[in-house]
């Protein structure tokens, strides 16, 4: 089967004026001037309003006496797709189980949330959080310290309104 | 042969020796009807109540641990009606159980949380509060949290049946039944207690040098034998971040059944010990230099050509692999022939599991004294291990030291030796006069097998990453045999073995694979001196 090929036939460039054109797009750029709707941010002296769902780097839930959440049960560190929570549990002197060390590390992560699913004592989160800039990469492995100081707010990973929902 | 008795279970036939369970009769044909009170070294009281079965013709559910299988008997393990009788006894199980899961020790291999996942109600209907009992120490290396208890008595029978030293018991009724010791003394001074944590089917029963260590999960499990007594108890040592965080028994009725005493279960420290030897040294006046493999061996044999006529002598180890021990004594005859001694500890007096004959913590305390006495070593020094080398430490000819660190020499040990070859996994200061220094691996480390108390021959396999250059001995030793000797080199363990094979009679025929993960009997039998 032929196939129907168009041929399209351009006046000749030295009979064409591209003036009408010209003229109506200056004429859009003059409007805008004086057209008050403002599309441009002026971040970072205004912030941009994040989704409660938005994921970014961690925050450690603590209790009010100032000891982190976490339980050290291990299944964020398996769950963990990236491999990147460094975790070795241990008794505190009130016998409680608790992370001797927790580490992140957020360069690994891939803000996958599930760290934050899995919790079972809900102590790990990731946040609502994106400006993260450092000197230097190992700023990026945040220790238990380091995470429960963040104080950017908790994503909201579901419907507060339905725990089921989770 | 006992009688057979044909039973269904499931809709599929099954002809089990006469006597037998319905729960040992269903685990034949794989499936596991659930169970707490049951164990198999011990006694059925059948009261956990949760391995009812539905028997045709039976008025009522049976629990399939005490009920013996009678000819043409239908058993149906996986029924509704099976299922939700056992449903509702896991719900009774969970009407005071916390399920602190995320903080249990026993998360990742609980019987009560397997169970509940594959049987039990997906949610919970409880609304009274649960009772709580707080966490109690046993003594020794146990701790019991009262809550998670799910009253099997497991523990207790262990301790009156199995190790017959009465020390747990129920105390109170219904409810507020709970697990206690007597007096103040508690699990101290037993030794082989640790068995209850690992028969414990929840997170009541603890291990205190485990606690809060590592996720089940995590653990890598690797078949190994027990290397602190003559005994060879089968175990397995759990690993991660290529350490070793525990040790278990491993179940093989012919040497320790489901049992392991505490001295082996907790010497373990020694496998993760750093600050190794990575690397063959060769050693010139004071100052020694890190060399590659072949380097060092071929400095060794050079020596070795110059040494004269003065002979050989060796220091074995009792802690290492048959295979070990036969490349050292072939590279013995290979440098002109000459004596093998090892020393080995021994403790004063034998501790007996009195519940299951033939398993005790032998008077020696190395793993493989059978296996050097087999190849030709002499047992020399005292009850600990120290002294007998007076005439090795002035040798004039070749010394060869394996596996023993000569912590009791001083540093003079070999110094007038024409070659003195130290092989080992720590640097010692005995041997300070060493020609050749030469990393090997431990027992944890590398593939081979020992010889107990017995004879029989068991296979250990390694848990651990060597560090650095380490070799095993037994591919160092028969690289040095090759060269010299002529002949191929063994570069598994299965050709170690069949190296040993070829030489020492009493292995004469057997056959690595045949040894297998269960161990053979060697076909000779030899005593131990003073055993
Ligand atoms: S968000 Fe995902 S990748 Fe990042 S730490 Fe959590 S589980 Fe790991
Ligand atoms: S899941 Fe939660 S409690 Fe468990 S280790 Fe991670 S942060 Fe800690
Ligand atoms: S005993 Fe089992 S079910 Fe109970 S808390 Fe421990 S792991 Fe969870
Ligand atoms: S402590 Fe463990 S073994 Fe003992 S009765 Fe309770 S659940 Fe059974």
């Amino acid at each position: 089967m032929a196939i129907n090929v168009k041929v399209m036939h351009r006046p000749p460039p030295e009979t064409t004026s591209y003036l009408r054109a010209a003229l109506s797009g200056m004429a859009l750029t003059f409007k805008h001037m004086v057209n008050p709707t403002k599309v441009t941010q002026q971040y970072p002296e205004e912030q941009t309003d994040l989704s409660p769902r938005w994921r970014g780097t961690h925050v450690m839930e603590q209790h009010a006496d100032g000891r982190p959440k976490c339980v050290a049960c291990g299944l964020c560190p398996t769950v963990c797709p990236a491999n990147c929570i460094r975790l070795v549990g241990g008794e505190d002197d009130q016998g409680n189980r608790y992370p001797i060390v927790y580490e992140i590390d957020e360069f690994r992560c891939i803000f996958c949330g599930m760290c934050q699913e899995v919790c079972p004592v809900e102590a790990i989160h990731v946040g609502r959080h994106f400006e993260n800039a450092e000197y230097t990469r190992d700023r990026f492995v945040y220790d238990l310290d380091r995470l429960m100081e963040q104080d950017h707010p908790s994503t909201l990973l579901w419907d507060p309104s339905d725990p089921r929902s989770e | 042969m006992s009688e057979l008795v044909t039973l269904t279970i499931d809709g599929r036939e099954v002809s089990v020796p006469k006597g037998t369970t319905i729960l040992e009769a269903a685990k034949t044909i794989g499936t596991e009807v659930p169970h707490y009170c049951y164990h198999p070294g011990m006694s059925s009281p059948a009261m956990c109540r949760l391995c009812l079965v539905e028997v045709e013709g039976a008025p009522k559910p049976m629990p399939g641990c005490v009920t013996a299988v009678a000819e043409g008997q239908v058993v149906r393990t996986q029924s509704e009606e099976a299922l939700g009788h056992r449903r509702g006894v896991l719900e009774f199980y969970l009407v005071n159980h916390p399920l602190d899961c995320p903080i249990c020790d026993m998360s990742g291999e609980c019987n009560l949380q397997d169970y509940v996942h594959a049987e039990g109600r997906e949610h919970g209907r409880g609304r009274e509060p649960k009772r709580v009992f707080g966490r109690d120490d046993f003594g020794g290396d146990v701790l019991f949290y009262g809550d998670r208890c799910v009253m099997c008595t497991r523990c207790v029978r262990f301790m009156s049946e199995v190790e017959q030293d009465h020390r747990l018991t129920v105390v109170e009724r219904g409810n507020r039944s709970v697990i206690d010791t007597f007096f103040e003394e508690g699990l101290d001074g037993t030794h082989w207690h640790g068995n209850i944590v690992d028969i414990c089917p929840v997170g009541a029963l603890v291990s205190k040098d485990f606690l809060h260590k590592a996720r089940a999960w995590d653990l890598t499990h690797t078949p190994s034998i027990c290397a602190s007594c003559s005994q060879g108890c089968n175990v397995s040592l759990h690993t991660r971040d290529n350490l070793v965080q525990r040790i278990k028994p491993r179940e093989n009725l012919d040497v320790n059944g489901w049992w392991m005493c505490d001295h082996g279960r907790h010497d373990y420290e020694w496998m993760n010990q750093g600050d190794r030897l990575e690397a063959p040294l060769v050693r010139d006046g004071g100052t020694s230099r890190a060399v590659g493999w072949k380097d060092a061996l071929r400095v060794l044999l050079d020596n070795a050509e110059a040494a004269g006529t003065a002979g050989v002598k060796a220091v074995a180890s009792a802690r290492s692999s048959n295979e070990d021990l036969a490349a050292l004594a072939a590279l013995v005859d290979t440098l002109g022939g000459g004596d093998i001694v090892y020393r080995s500890p021994r403790a004063d007096e034998e501790i007996p599991l009195k519940g299951f004959p033939g398993l005790a913590r032998r008077r020696d305390l190395s793993p493989n004294a059978r296996g050097a006495e087999l190849v030709g070593a002499t047992r020399v020094g005292g009850d600990d291990a120290t002294g007998g080398l007076e005439s090795v430490a002035s040798h004039r000819g070749i010394v060869l030291v394996l596996g023993d660190a000569l912590a009791d020499q001083p540093d003079t040990f070999g110094q007038d030796a024409a070659l003195y070859v130290f092989m080992g996994t720590h640097d010692s200061p005995a041997a300070r006069h060493a020609d050749v220094v030469l990393p090997v691996a431990t027992h944890a480390e590398a593939e081979g097998t020992f010889t107990n108390h017995q004879g029989r021959v068991q296979r250990f396999e390694p848990a651990l990453h060597a560090p650095g250059m380490t070799r095993p001995a037994w591919l160092i030793l028969g690289a040095l045999v090759a060269e010299r000797g002529g002949g191929s080199v063994a570069r598994t363990a299965a050709e170690a073995f069949a190296a040993l094979a070829g030489r020492v009679p009493a292995f004469s025929g057997m056959d690595y694979d045949a040894v297998g993960s269960r161990g053979a009997v060697i076909n000779e039998s030899v005593s131990l001196t003073g055993d």
